[in-house]
């Protein structure tokens, strides 16, 4: 197919480029109208349940108290929120990947890049217009996500505001994880030039990207504070935690040692309970920590032995600091992958 | 385009069928060797990340399981182990919440397009003209990838029942609705119907994209609706007071636990039911509705059965639907 309508390059010279910029935004509103209509219908739905959940929430909370809500709103919150966490992917797999890659695949770019408005400004125009939507919309479901949960959120130990099932969906780390899986999904695009596998590619680099961040990145975007003893403050994302017996470190050998002379054990890390064969969250079982026995007091009784428990965590306060921090650098790693993308576009040989 | 060697529609003749199912079977392989392929490395990863934490959980369980216990007290080696083999318990976790999005992976990006993309590109112009007869094609196009689909999800499963076993048999139940679509025959059942429904979806909706997307929020909401509301009508759940349902093998499901007062009514202050679950006091009892154990199976086959049944039903709707589709 050879439509050479306008020579391919649209040349230096600067009155050889008719197509404004507003007409360029007009077909890509028009070539993705349906796939906005979709991201919309899906985050609408999803925002339409945090709403009814936000007025919820609040309405139990002067009633219930504080506590009990958030005990009874766990329970939803954590299949809710891991289904939300899939939601950046599935933007990149369904809006992103498409944009150049069903271009490619049909033949369709043979046509549409030999056009006057010239082959590196369609893409970036059409990746700079559905990225700013992507961010925009993304961004509005986060701010809708912290306010549903803001009541209960950093009421005590259990639910950190840093921790990984909620940060990244809230404000400013959500639009980031869309945007760069956004940006994924478009260089997945031209790398693998077909609609599918390109879908597929982008989920595994967005997974894999979001489970490095979680587990190596985000602990670290601030040198974490060092306490000792067993009251941290409230709400605080605890990194690691260790032991020291007079100054020196010692192993948890020595000190499940310790404990066994009052029949405790540390069931995870900070948390005390009887010996005996252990205990998954589901068990149902609540006998074993049932009446009151001696490994109630078994912080007190290694304290008095010399042990110390450092802990390091991050406080609550730096919840948006964190936020910016993450936003920041995916909004910078978006930026690099578009502009690979259009390098890309630009080098292809149509 | 009209390239039509021979009639669209085989005949009554018997001796118009040249194309025997071998050969249909053979292209179909052709055409689907790099989906294959891509299912099987996306598989291949999971399965070496279960079997590498699998070793080391087991391995955790096993001297765990091995400590001697005399009269509630261990030694020390062995509450080390017990910590170490509890800190696995949150990456376990975490790996079924994940694994739980693999049947529409699979499902849904198998199924989807192998009929959507030939309505989309229009090469079923050429594919349903041929000799073998539009009906037999898409048969032949579909049966293979269903049936190494839904076999390679059951032996994903298998794998992952036995990387999960240690915390099912320290509390965890397979019963629970975050690991009973993971284990048994219920995870190829899922992976079976994520590939019909895609299948349905694109012959309906005819683009990839579209169809995917469809596919993956029909199943989606199937799968909540069944967990939420359906699979506890299997069998009417039972119900008890004050405990009393441990028994050896799968755990129970426990639906809801709740408890009521001397005047009959239902407790809400919890700080009231912490006090009563150490200090058991008369006149409140704590109500358990339950699935016992033993139901596990039952359970299984019957959501197998009716997952089986319905994904025959669409694949055949499908099927229905491209023979009476204007060529």
């Amino acid at each position: 197919m050879t439509a050479m309508a306008t020579p391919a390059q649209p040349a230096p010279e600067a009155r050889l480029r008719p197509v404004p910029w507003r007409g360029m935004a007009w077909v890509s509103w028009r070539q993705h109208r349906y796939t906005l209509a979709g991201l919309v219908a899906v985050l609408g739905a999803a925002g339409l349940y945090l709403y009814i959940t936000g007025m919820h929430i609040r309405h139990e909370v002067p009633i219930m108290g504080e506590m009990f809500t958030m005990n009874q709103t766990k329970l939803t919150l954590t299949p809710i929120a891991a289904l939300f966490q899939i939601f950046p992917a599935l933007i990149g797999a369904f809006v992103g990947a498409p944009v150049l890659a069903r271009e490619l695949e049909t033949g369709t770019f043979r046509y549409t890049w030999t056009q006057g408005f010239g082959r590196e400004r369609w893409a970036a125009s059409k990746l700079a217009q559905i990225a700013i939507a992507v961010t925009v919309l993304a961004g509005a479901f986060g701010f809708l996500f912290s306010w549903c949960y803001e009541p209960i959120i950093g009421v005590r130990q259990g639910l950190s505001p840093l921790m990984a099932i909620t940060f990244d969906l809230r404000g400013v780390a959500f639009a980031g994880w869309a945007l760069v899986a956004f940006a994924i999904g478009a260089l997945a695009g031209i790398l693998v030039r077909r609609v599918v596998p390109a879908m597929f590619a982008t989920l595994a680099a967005w997974s894999g990207l979001a489970v490095v961040t979680g587990v190596f990145l985000r602990p670290h975007y601030e040198t974490p504070l060092v306490t000792r003893g067993f009251n941290l403050p409230s709400a605080a994302w605890v990194i690691s935690q260790r032991w020291t017996l007079h100054g020196k470190p010692v192993s948890l050998a020595a000190v499940s040692q310790v404990l066994q002379k009052i029949g405790a054990q540390e069931v995870a890390p900070g948390v005390f309970g009887p010996t005996g064969p252990a205990h998954g969250p589901n068990s149902g079982n609540s006998a074993a920590f049932g009446p009151g026995g001696a490994w109630r007091s078994a912080p007190t009784y290694l304290l008095h032995h010399g042990f110390t428990q450092l802990t390091s965590y991050q406080p609550a306060s730096r919840f948006w600091p964190f936020q910016w921090i993450e936003g920041g650098w995916l909004l910078a790693l978006s930026l690099l992958l578009m502009a690979a993308t259009i390098w890309l576009v630009r080098r292809h040989a149509a | 385009m009209t390239t039509l060697t021979t009639p669209a529609q085989p005949g009554q003749g018997k001796s118009m069928r040249p194309v025997p199912w071998r050969r249909l079977g053979w292209v179909s392989w052709r055409q689907y060797r790099f989906p294959a392929i891509g299912a099987a490395v996306f598989l291949g990863v999971l399965a070496a990340y279960l079997l590498i934490m699998g070793l080391r959980v087991r391995s955790g369980y096993a001297s765990v399981a091995s400590c001697p216990q005399l009269g509630g007290r261990l030694s020390h080696t062995c509450g080390t182990a017990l910590m170490l083999f509890g800190g696995y318990h949150v990456y376990g976790e975490s790996t079924a919440a994940v694994l739980m999005a693999v049947p529409v992976l699979i499902g849904a990006f198998a199924g989807a397009p192998i009929l959507s993309r030939e309505l989309e590109v229009g090469t079923f112009r050429f594919a349903w003209t041929q000799g073998a007869g539009r009906t037999r094609w898409a048969l032949a196009r579909l049966a293979l990838p269903a049936v190494i689909v839904t076999a390679a999800a059951a032996a994903f499963s298998q794998l992952f029942g036995w990387f999960y076993y240690p915390f099912f048999a320290t509390g965890d139940s397979a019963f629970g609705p975050q690991y009973f679509e993971l284990t048994g025959i219920a995870f190829a059942a899922w992976t079976l119907a994520a590939f019909a429904i895609g299948t349905l979806a694109g012959v309906l909706i005819r683009k990839v994209v579209p169809a995917i997307a469809a596919a993956m929020a029909v199943w989606a909401g199937l799968l909540l609706v069944t967990s939420l509301y359906l699979r506890r009508l299997y069998q009417a759940p039972l119900s008890v007071r004050n405990g009393g349902h441990g028994a050896p093998g799968v755990s129970p499901w426990l639906i809801s636990q709740w408890w009521t007062g001397p005047n009959g009514k239902a407790i809400t202050s919890e700080n009231k039911i912490i006090a009563l679950i150490n200090h058991p006091q008369p006149g409140y009892t704590q109500w358990t509705t339950y699935e016992p154990g033993t139901r596990y199976w039952h359970f299984q086959f019957i959501e197998g059965g009716w997952l089986l049944v319905l994904s025959l039903l669409l694949i055949a709707a499908a099927i229905w639907l491209i023979r009476r589709r204007a060529a």
